[in-house]
């Protein structure tokens, strides 16, 4: 009887289900511990963090308005009075240019991103789950595309659609959609033999159910670890891209931009070039660490390796 | 192997067709035109560009124009330059000389450079050479080209004055475009090497190796360095085709006149037969690398040779 008494103590009883269910193994909370103890991967997160919070509210604080031209204030060198980072060749801000510039890089990198990973997920999801002709037709595409060098496509995209960050959005989300979907078709490929799905479909369970419900939480992870790689590649190809003209338009700065319209004086005044090449390789060099970093996390097995 | 060649050949046809008529619908599409400042001056009348696009039969329906254009096509005629008037097939002799001059360049510095320090890192696991190397490939990966390309120019050029910082064709001017072209590929070569000397470092073989007692470096160049070497040299063709893609930028920086440059100026430009013939030209040459890298890559793993 003593026991039963222990049970009933209510407050106890809801204090150890409390625990337990604080201490509850969660796959979230294991990657959270595994991430927190990589030290690069998480230099790789607070730099991260850190340019999405510029790109957030940096415009918004910005001392200048991004176009405001005051040509005898031209070419001032970093730490001139009233600006921080110098002016350029038109006397405008660059501080002023580089927060909306981190903004633009930032807003093209996610926005392709989120693209290609859903359209590479949906189809990469049938492929693999159809099997058969659904997936000759349609990997025949995605291998076709994933054999062409993303500049190349985007170049002769953009002659399609003329320059501007609308090509480039539709160009790079266009081409890195295929990556997606081939990581999620390996993937949907192994699943679909496994006892749940089986499970789920003994229980009378419609294809798209069990595509949404139970194989979509699988593959999920797996894709989103090559996301923060995918954003990378996007800010590159669009700095790019713009840098060469065929990108963000004058007076618009994304960082390909500046890089671009400071080319012509690096001689004298390098850092019109310089400082938004630093941010685009911190900025780089942070998404790819901390991708390697989840990459450990999620998939323990490529640790070391590569 | 016959029929091998004879899918792969109609597949690459079949590609080629869809893509020709894709570009050639594309470019007209796009705003602007060679007569609405591509190629005439940008302030020209209106009769004027009629006019121009009238002797050039840019005014006819873009189906019309196809057909025109393939009929001068099978007739091996590739057309001239609408900037310049200059024959393309003139230009694609100079151009493709020049980016194979350059490509094969960067593909050498890459391995050179790339090889050798990545079996150092290998052997040297989790040393500070390891460290400092895959240090450098993780900034060779993270740096945009272009901006390599600007700072090599900025000390290389401008504060040193050793090299020219644009140019072509002597080897000085070489340089700069090459070692960069290099860079990326460089980082992704040097991390595979060590991957892989790791995968076999560690085999069988290589102990049964060490205990006949077999000079460690023997060990390491000639029999872990060859097997670990397969997946590297397999990649060359995918690496062809990326080089592709990052000469667009690189000629285009430092006005190496290559097919990147030609490429991205004539679709600018709006200069449509120029730009048709060089896409063609780089997506033959992409699906040929890649054509490459399978057959390369089943000649390293026969348990996956194509029948």
């Amino acid at each position: 009887m003593a026991d039963l008494t222990v049970l009933d103590d209510k407050a106890t009883w809801e204090s150890r289900v409390e625990r337990l269910w604080a201490t509850r193994p969660s796959r979230f909370r294991d990657a959270w511990y595994e991430l927190s103890r990589n030290k690069l991967a998480l230099g790789g997160a607070v730099i991260v963090v850190f340019f999405t919070l510029v790109a957030i509210v940096g415009p918004a604080l910005a001392p200048y308005d991004y176009a405001k031209q005051v040509l005898s204030d031209n070419l001032l060198p970093p730490l001139s009075k009233g600006h921080l980072l110098g002016t350029d060749e038109l006397g405008r801000d660059l501080l002023s240019r580089l927060l909306l510039g981190i903004r633009i890089s930032m807003a093209v990198g996610l926005g392709t991103t989120a693209i290609a990973l859903s359209i590479g997920t949906i189809v990469g999801m049938l492929a693999g789950f159809y099997r058969g002709w659904v997936d000759r037709v349609l990997n025949g595409f995605v291998e076709l595309i994933w054999g062409f060098p993303l500049i190349l496509i985007a170049v002769l995209l953009i002659g399609a659609i003329g320059p501007g960050l609308t090509g480039v959005v539709i160009a790079v989300g266009f081409v890195n959609w295929a990556g997606f979907a081939r990581i999620v078709r390996g993937d949907v490929f192994a699943l679909r033999e496994k006892e749940f799905v089986a499970a789920a479909r003994a229980l009378g369970k419609g294809d798209l159910e069990i595509m949404i419900r139970h194989l979509l939480p699988n593959v999920v992870g797996s894709a989103l670890v090559m996301g923060s790689y995918y954003i990378a590649i996007a800010i590159i190809a669009e700095a790019a891209l713009s840098f060469i003209g065929m990108g963000a338009q004058p007076p618009l700065p994304s960082l390909g931009q500046m890089i671009n319209e400071g080319s012509g004086y690096m001689l004298l005044n390098h850092w019109l070039s310089t400082i938004p090449g630093i941010v685009i390789v911190l900025l780089v060099l942070g998404l790819n660490v901390l991708g390697d970093g989840l990459r450990d996390v999620f998939d323990p097995r490529l640790k070391g390796l590569g | 192997m016959a029929s091998y060649l004879a899918r792969r050949t109609g597949y690459m046809l079949l590609i080629l067709t869809i893509s020709s008529v894709v570009i050639f619908y594309a470019l007209r599409t796009a705003p602007g035109g060679p007569s609405g400042g591509g190629v005439l001056n940008p302030l020209s009348s209106q009769e004027i560009r009629q006019a121009y696009d009238k002797r050039m039969g840019l005014d006819q329906p873009v189906y019309t124009q196809y057909f025109i254009y393939l009929g001068h096509i099978v007739r091996g005629d590739l057309g001239t330059s609408l900037a310049n008037g200059t024959p393309i097939v003139e230009l694609l002799g100079t151009h493709a000389r020049n980016s194979l001059v350059l490509g094969l360049t960067a593909l050498l510095i890459s391995y050179v450079i790339a090889i050798p320090l990545g079996v150092l890192a290998a052997v040297k696991r989790n040393t500070w050479v390891d460290q400092l190397a895959m240090g450098g490939a993780i900034l060779g990966m993270g740096i945009p080209n272009f901006w390599l390309a600007l700072i090599l120019v900025y000390f290389f050029s401008l504060r040193l004055g050793w090299l020219p910082s644009a140019g072509c064709c002597d080897p000085p001017q070489l340089i700069l475009p090459a070692l960069v072209l290099a860079a990326e590929g460089t980082a992704v070569t040097m991390r595979m090497t060590r991957s892989s000397m790791l995968e076999h470092l560690h085999d069988d073989f290589v102990r049964a190796l060490r205990a006949k007692g077999l000079p460690e470096w023997q060990v390491i160049l000639r029999h872990v360095l060859r097997n670990a070497l397969i997946p590297v040299i397999s990649l060359t063709g995918l690496r062809l085709g990326w080089l592709v893609g990052y000469a667009l930028i690189v000629e285009t920086i430092f006005r190496w006149p290559g097919v990147g440059y030609l490429l991205v100026d004539s679709v600018l430009r709006r200069d449509y037969p120029v730009a048709q013939v060089f896409s063609l030209l780089l997506i033959v040459f992409v699906l040929l690398a890649n054509w490459f890298a399978d057959i390369a890559y089943g000649l390293a793993n026969p348990r996956i040779r194509v029948a």
